[in-house]
Order: C-alpha cells, then structure tokens, then sequence
C-alpha cells in the first residue's frame, strides 16, 4: 500500500537518469555483460524453440536426434491449424477479442468515474465505501471463485461470453488507481467548469477524462493482459466449444494432439503474437505502472 | 451565460446527486461480484453443499445439502481421503512457496543491479528482453516447456545427451529429488520464475533509480569498491522495495495454478505437485464439493490475509529520503 501512494506522482515523467559513459569496458563490466546475455539466453531460448518446432515438418519434429533449428521451414502446421473444421480459430479469436475489450472498455469507464467522485466529492458513506474498495483488492479471486461461480448459477449466465464478462465489469484496483490519479489534478480546474456551466458529468467527460491518458493506457494495458491471458475462469465458465477463448482452446488443442509438437507450438504461437505486438508497443507504460503499483 | 452564481445550496446539491448517483451503482455491482461471493463462501463452508443435489429453497442449501456445523473444517485434519490431500497440497504449496521466494529474490536482485550498470541503450534493451515472458500466457508457457522437458524430443534432454548424459523424465519422475525436492516441482519452479522474474526484475529498478546516487558516490569517495558500495548503501536503502517485493511475490506464488494444472497435468505424477489452488479447483469443479472446497479456500484466505497485514506491519518505514 505504501508503494502504492507513491503511484500519482511517479506516473508521470521519471526524471532523466545522468549515466556516465565509458569509452572502454572494465573487467567487472565484461562479466556484468557475461552474465546479463546468458540471462537472455535463458529467457529466449524458450521463445526461439517455439518457434523453431512450429515451423518443423511432421517428421522432422520425431526424428532423432532432434534439431535446434528446423532443417526446412515449413508453414504445414500453421495450415493444418487454419484448415482443420474441428478447431474455429476464428471464432476464438472473436470471443478473446469480444470478451477483453468489452472487460477492459468497461473496467476504464467504471473506474474512472467512480476514482474521479473518490477523488474529487464529498458524499455520505465515503470512508465506508472506500475501505471496502481497499478490502476487496485484498481477496484473491480463487478464494471467491467457487461462490461467484454460483452467482452466475442464479443470474443463468455460465457457459456464455456474458459470463465471462459481467463479473470483471468493475476493478477495486482500478477505482484505487484512477483515485490516486485524478486526486493531483487541481480542483480549480474543476470549479472553474463549473463556474462556466458544465454538468458534473460534463466536468468528468471534457475536463478529467482528457487529462488521464496516462493513467489510462497503464490501467488498460494491465487489464488487457489480464483478461486475454486469463485461463482459470473461462475454464470454469464455459462448457461449449463454440464459447471457448484461446487460452482455453490451447489445452484442449493440445490434450487432441498431444503428440504433435508442431501443431500445439504453432497454435501457442498464434495465442500469444497479439500479445506481443502490443508490448512491444506499449512496453513503456507496462514496465512504469508495473515499476509504480508493483501490481500485475 | 448566467451573471450570478447558482445558491450554494443548490451547487452542493448537485454535486451530491451527481456523487451518489454515480457511485452507488458501481459499488453495488462491485460488491455483487466481490463482497457477496465472500459471504456466500463462509455460509456453505458450513454445509455439505453440492450444485448437483437437490437443496432448499434459500440458495440450494438444506435438504441434500445439509448443515454440517464445523465439520467441513475439521475433516481438513482427519484421515478422509480430502483431508489427506489438503494436507499434502498445503505442503506442497509451502515447498513451491518458500524454495521459489529466495530463488526468485537471488535471480532478480543481482540481475536488476546488473542491468543498472550498463548504459541507457543496452539497459532498456535487456529490460525489454527480459520482461517478454510475464506477457505471454501461463497456458502458452506451460505447452513450451513442457516440450522443452520432454525426455524423448525435449531440449533439455538434448543437450544433456550431447554432454554424454542420459537425461530425466523431468515431469513425470516421482522418485529424483533435489535438496529433498521432488524434480517435477524444480522444473516448476524453473518455469514460474522464467515466467515471471521481469516483474521484480522492473520493481527492483524501479527502487535502484530512487535512490539517490549522492550515497554511493560518497562511499565511492572513501573508497569502498563494489560490493562494500552495495552490501553497506544500495541493500539497506532498497528496503522496503525488499520487503514489498517478497510479501508480492509470496502472494503470487499462493496462487499460481496454470503451470500446476497444464504443465505437471494436474499435479502429478502422483500428486507431488499438487496445490491449494489446484485442490480447490478439482474439488468444486471437478468432484463437485463445494462445501469442502469453499474450506479449503477459506484456510487459503487466511494465510493470504496473514501475509498481506504482516506487509502492510513490515512496510512501515519510519525513515526518508
């Protein structure tokens, strides 16, 4: 929690770090850099293999002894992948797709509402409001997945995209993030809207939300990675092939054809290139909000 | 254009309405997902509840889901065939927890401190390139590696082979243990720490840049070479990131459960990697008692609770710079 106060002013800007630079490298340097390359090494390798065996012929995946690099590239399991009538990849794609952006559009709005009133009102039941938010981010979803399970029982929910998405409609993390956000920017902003005749919410819309980029884009981010990664409640949830999301659709690819390498590391391929690509993208605001909230 | 400002009164009013209108609902929809399942949970820990058996009325409890007082919770210590498994489960989640916080800590400490001293290119480049995996899904990491560990076409086994060694069933010996830990459990904590070093990895700069750099200049000044510089400056002020870093890192190892269900196919070979998230997943989903299971959960609460205000005790810090 201590780390997390710090969050509002360290979103922004980090101060440039002055580095001094050495022309020539030390001893001690060529070891540093020894050990950080064997380091990625180790974290590359796995992505390499993957690769490497999604681009293996059949046969050449069985062969002995295996080969690090595939002798001849071929793109069979990707069109195995893409062909085969039992596996709508299309239609995992759209439900991932369906399922996180409605989470994530949903989660931005709600959170920075309710951060904003947080932040910026004084109402009945405030503190009491605000504890149970902080109370809420300290219970792990599978300490409460079994009951929420049963709640989407009673609403007739499960075995739908629906199911997926209402109960991660709101984030009490959000809420907190987006609160401690919007609390430094200056309320004269606020009262001079007002003064000019915008509506509360008018003041939410034009005058916050525009401001709140930052803030935004590394609540999105996280939340996207969240929800398109997430494995444990779509496994609960949904029963039906048709509803399944990509990761979901993984582990069942791979139970199928357990011992086809090739297709399973394609398909794992497929799974995580969105993901990716928008890190790479984004890797800004991933590694700074990670660095400010120490959350995932 | 109004020429004189609405009363007081009014304004306020407004804003209240706009206040409560806004956040009741979202509130109330918070606490319908979050604080009502809570409760729903510590009631049927109470009874012997089922989905698939006929109940009362008020939420299928009663009739084949009787009371059952505090019999939920003491079977967690009897011989039953579920409180055995809670038992080894919990074990097992201790092991994975306490090896894999001082491995964790031991790989990324050094490695962020490491990074910091490079220059500006070359530390986003390794910052980029070690992230990468937190960003890629438990599922996809656990098919790698599990091809990875393979004994037959698995890398591992390949390089071991090409050293004149004859290579492990990584993941499915239940015999080869490691300091007294099973090997399936090691290739699980190897994967979990590729999967996520790059979080603390990022914390841990995070903390190395706040401090200032007057510190270690002054000790440089009188003399003290690297490790003085970092054993006597950088780790007594990198506390309470220290500190913050185990307690999240802790919690996260609690509750991993993608690399336990895919990875080692459900906590094998014989239940050597099963955990408490894993045991509450098959017994509510799987066998479908969720009485039980809601216990067993409960207890995970509890220990989860107990870290989370020792952190909050721990992260106290009566000193600033």
């Amino acid at each position: 929690m201590a780390i997390l106060d710090r969050t509002s002013t360290l979103l922004k800007e980090a101060p440039a770090q002055q580095r001094r630079s050495r022309a020539r490298l030390s001893a001690g340097q060529v070891i540093i850099y020894i050990i950080l390359i064997v380091g990625i090494l180790y974290t590359l390798l796995p992505f390499l293999w993957m690769l490497g065996t999604s681009f293996k012929s059949s046969t050449e995946i069985v062969r002995m002894p295996p080969t690090l690099i595939p002798e001849k590239f071929t793109l069979s399991s990707y069109r195995t992948i893409f062909t085969d009538p039992s596996v709508p990849l299309a239609r995992f794609y759209l439900n991932s797709i369906i399922v996180t952006f409605s989470i994530v559009a949903m989660v931005l709005f709600t959170s920075s509402l309710a951060g904003f009133v947080f932040a910026k009102y004084t109402f009945f039941g405030k503190n009491l409001w605000f504890t149970l938010i902080l109370a809420t981010m300290m219970i792990p979803f599978q300490v409460i997945m079994i009951p929420l399970y049963l709640v989407l029982v009673k609403l007739g929910i499960t075995d739908s995209l629906l199911g997926l998405i209402v109960p991660g409609a709101t984030s009490a993390f959000g809420i907190f993030l987006m609160r401690q956000f919007i609390e430094s920017i200056p309320s004269e902003l606020i009262d001079a809207a007002r003064i000019d005749g915008a509506s509360e919410f008018g003041i939410y819309w034009q005058v916050i939300l525009p401001q709140m980029g930052a803030a935004l884009a590394t609540l999105g981010i996280f939340q996207f990675m969240g929800t398109w990664n997430d494995y444990l409640w779509p496994l609960i949830v949904i029963t039906t092939t048709e509803k399944r999301t990509l990761p979901i659709m993984l582990t069942w690819y791979n139970s199928q054809h357990g011992s086809r390498f090739d297709l399973t590391m394609a398909a794992s391929v497929l799974v995580i290139l969105p993901i990716v690509v928008i890190y790479f993208f984004f890797q800004r605001w991933i590694v700074r909000g990670i660095a400010l909230t120490g959350f995932k | 254009m109004a020429t004189t400002l609405p009363r007081k009164g009014s304004l306020f009013r407004r804003q209240h309405i706009f206040a409560g209108t806004t956040v009741t609902p979202v509130m109330i929809y918070m606490m319908l997902f979050t604080l009502l399942p809570m409760l729903w949970g510590v009631l049927i820990t109470f009874f012997r509840y089922s989905p698939t058996r006929a109940g009362g009325p008020f939420l299928g409890l009663g009739g084949g889901n009787p009371f059952v007082g505090i019999e939920n919770y003491l079977d967690l210590f009897s011989n039953s065939p579920n409180g055995v498994l809670f038992r080894l489960s919990l074990k097992n989640t201790l092991i994975f927890s306490l090896v894999y916080v001082p491995l964790n800590l031991v790989v990324t400490l050094p490695l962020a401190v490491f990074i910091e001293s490079v220059t500006q290119r070359a530390k986003s480049f390794f910052r980029t390139i070690y992230f990468l995996p937190t960003v890629t899904s438990a599922v996809a990491v656990s098919l790698v590696w599990g091809v990875i560990y393979n004994p037959t076409f698995g890398l591992l086994n390949l390089g071991l082979r090409a050293l004149g060694l004859t290579g492990y069933a990584w993941l499915t010996d239940p015999q080869t243990t490691v300091l007294g830990i099973p090997l399936p459990m090691i290739c699980v904590l190897i994967t979990y720490l590729w999967s996520d070093m790059g979080y603390n990895l990022v914390i841990f700069m995070a903390g190395l840049q706040g401090i200032p750099d007057v510190y270690r200049e002054a000790a440089l000044v009188d003399g003290a070479n690297a490790w003085q510089r970092f054993w006597y400056i950088t780790l007594p002020l990198l506390r309470s990131t220290l500190t913050f870093v185990m307690v999240m890192t802790m919690l996260s190892a609690w509750q991993v459960f993608v690399l336990f269900f895919v990875l080692t196919n459900r906590g094998g070979p014989s239940n050597l990697t099963r955990v408490l998230v894993l045991h509450i997943y098959e017994t509510a989903f799987r066998y479908q008692e969720m009485g039980l299971a809601a216990t067993v959960a409960m207890v995970l609460f509890l220990i989860i609770m107990i870290t989370t205000l020792l952190q909050l005790r721990l992260l106290r810090k009566d000193w600033e710079y």
